[in-house]
């Protein structure tokens, strides 16, 4: 069939009204997207503080107050987990029959995954707007300001549509929300601790600093805590942009085979 | 292939000539769907559906029924033979097939976290309905099922039977030519159920729908369908209207029992003079019981008394006399046998039956 480029966007936009209304009124939802990333920032901000008084770890670290350093991380790792669990949205929608509502409809297969991207991307917005507020209120001053903030946006949409997209890719072809968790806990937990967004690279042995050079999770958080702590460091900016840009792209081609030739009904 | 319209506004032919040539609204042609694994669910099946006609598809758990809706509503692709929607191929014109159906399957799919009006403008939107047509048409569906009062109420707040009424109505938004209705009473008490037959016919009178429904439920085919389709195995067994297919069995049966005082040569005179009436095809002894025997009649309840005529003529007494006009389930039980299908079950259609059980009964 076909995919038009207006049928596309404009079933992708019912689709993520849908997810929109849904997100509004499941307010436990909304209220762990907040609480989460407030424990992390609170708890471990004030565990590992001390850290700073040692000149050493101070010079790994790369900032005077480990919050600064801390911020990008719990960003990147929220927007991970947004993304992440997009794909049980899939399973739930398959379950209670609105895919099969969806999928016999006229809009093309592809709009479904596409607006539950969207979706997603919408939804770190907002969490990572609070995360910055309570940072803010917590002492944490980016040296790039609001423009920076807009930036780090950006790189936060980005890790989360690809985490997004691979959540869909995978419930493409799973049918219980019980076995796509385990693939997540499967896939998350490495990619967090194998990635600079707790720890920095110059803390970890050579082989897992190798590991997280390439780790699409420091690809957002490099840039994003350049922008926190140092300032606009082009290069840095831009290698982040284009990898996560580049990997988006690859996933949602995988995404966009998998709606139109392979999803289990 | 163009549209009825479209063939109207030609001026060739008077809209009645049209339907004097009975438009197909479904056709298949020896469809065949192969599951990974060797499970043939549908085994060379073909047969048509005309415009405006409500046809039910009747057959056990398992007998094809859902995977031939599959197929027409084009979720599933045949392994082999073809299919079509209003003139449209299930395979090659899958837009036009999808904006000529409308599907309300087994699951309950209305969004429990969106209001019912909601629920309806964001099935509008999938259809790339304008604004204005938009709120006109919820409207109408709303109308239509009774639920214009509970727009505005979130789903989750709706009983079983509202659910069902607003599942039906999203699939009726974009005015479909044909309407495939998966199992649309599974699950809901009698009184609902009758509720929704109310709106499957009116669906019909009022739109010229062309209706597609499965069944298990022997009653409702009766009630509802202008014909039916028997499938068993993924086999179709037999196509008819519900009266063809109950006469087919042969007649009504009339058992009755002579009186223990009516001697053996009463007996056999009465027997000789009820079989010679022409309405009489055929009277046998019945096992197990000296006095009792049936007969066979072609109508019944018409020939009852007739029957009781004869015998009061010939002053013999029958103790008891039960008339039993074949139901559909005998018509089912003849075509599908009675033994119980082994059938293999799937964890996640179980789920999800489970799940739509306990939406609908809330």
């Amino acid at each position: 069939m076909n995919v038009t480029g207006s049928a596309l966007l404009r079933g992708a936009y019912y689709v993520f009204w849908r997810e929109l209304k849904r997100l509004v009124r499941q307010r436990t939802r909304i209220f762990m997207a907040v609480f989460q990333p407030v424990i992390w920032l609170v708890l471990m901000g004030n565990m590992m503080a001390g850290l700073t008084a040692n000149p050493y770890a101070k010079q790994m670290l790369g900032v005077d107050n480990y919050l600064v350093f801390m911020t990008p991380g719990v960003m990147a790792m929220s927007s991970l987990f947004g993304g992440v669990f997009s794909g049980i949205s899939i399973i739930w929608d398959r379950r209670l029959g609105f895919l099969h509502k969806m999928l016999t409809s006229p809009i093309p297969r592809f709009s479904i995954p596409l607006g539950k991207i969207w979706a997603i991307v919408m939804q770190i917005f907002m969490q990572m707007l609070i995360i910055i507020a309570i940072a803010y209120a917590l002492g944490v001053r980016f040296v790039t300001g609001p423009g920076g903030v807009v930036v780090m946006l950006v790189f936060c949409g980005l890790l989360g549509s690809v985490m997004g997209g691979i959540s869909l890719a995978v419930a493409t072809a799973i049918k219980t929300p019980e076995t796509l968790f385990a693939v997540i806990n499967f896939l998350t937990m490495p990619l967090i601790f194998s990635s600079n967004a707790m720890f920095p690279l110059a803390a970890m042995p050579l082989w897992l600093q190798v590991i997280a050079r390439y780790n699409p999770i420091s690809y957002a958080v490099l840039p994003m805590r350049t922008l926190a702590a140092t300032g606009w460091i082009w290069p840095d900016l831009l290698l982040g942009f284009f990898m996560l840009l580049l990997l988006n792209v690859v996933i949602l081609l995988i995404v966009y085979h998998r709606f139109e030739k392979g999803l289990t009904i | 292939m163009e549209t009825l319209e479209e063939h109207l506004s030609r001026g060739e032919a008077s809209r009645d000539e049209v339907f004097n040539e009975k438009r197909e609204m479904i056709r298949t042609e020896k469809l065949v769907k192969v599951f990974p694994g060797g499970n043939k669910a549908v085994d060379e099946v073909s047969f048509s559906v005309y415009e405006g006609e409500i046809f039910g598809f009747l057959g056990p758990n398992g007998a094809g029924k859902s995977t031939t809706i599959m197929i027409l509503t084009t979720l599933l692709d045949p392994t082999h033979g073809k299919a079509f929607v209003n003139g449209y191929d299930v395979n090659r014109n899958r837009k036009q097939v999808r904006m000529n159906l409308g599907y309300v399957s087994q699951v309950l799919s209305v969004d429990d976290a969106l209001s019912g009006e909601e629920n309806l403008w964001l099935q509008a939107g999938f259809y790339n309905l304008s604004r204005e047509e938009r709120k006109k048409r919820v409207n109408e569906v709303l109308d239509l099922t009774g639920l214009q009062q509970r727009r505005k109420d979130l789903v989750e707040t709706y009983s079983g039977g509202m659910r069902k009424r607003l599942d039906i109505a999203a699939g009726l938004i974009h005015r479909p030519r044909v309407l495939f209705l998966d199992e649309p009473t599974l699950g809901l008490d009698i009184q609902t159920r009758r509720e929704i037959w109310s709106y499957i016919k009116r669906l019909r009178e009022e739109a010229g729908m062309t209706i597609f429904l499965t069944t298990h439920y022997m009653e409702e085919a009766d009630q509802i369908c202008d014909r039916i389709g028997i499938i068993d195995r993924g086999c179709l067994m037999t196509i008819d209207t519900p009266a063809n297919l109950k006469k087919s069995l042969g007649g009504d049966l009339i058992f009755f029992d002579f009186a223990a005082a009516v001697t053996q040569g009463d007996m056999e005179l009465a027997l000789q003079k009820l079989g010679e009436q022409p309405f009489i095809k055929k009277i046998a002894p019945r096992a197990n019981d000296q006095n009792g025997f049936v007969a066979v009649s072609s109508d019944g309840e018409a020939d009852l008394p007739q029957f009781f005529a004869v015998l009061e003529q010939l002053k013999v007494k029958v103790n008891r006399v039960t008339l039993k006009i074949p139901s559909l389930d005998d018509v089912f039980l003849a075509f599908t046998g009675s033994e119980l299908r082994e059938e293999h079950a799937d964890k996640e259609k179980n789920m999800q039956d489970r799940f739509t059980m306990r939406r609908l009964r809330s």
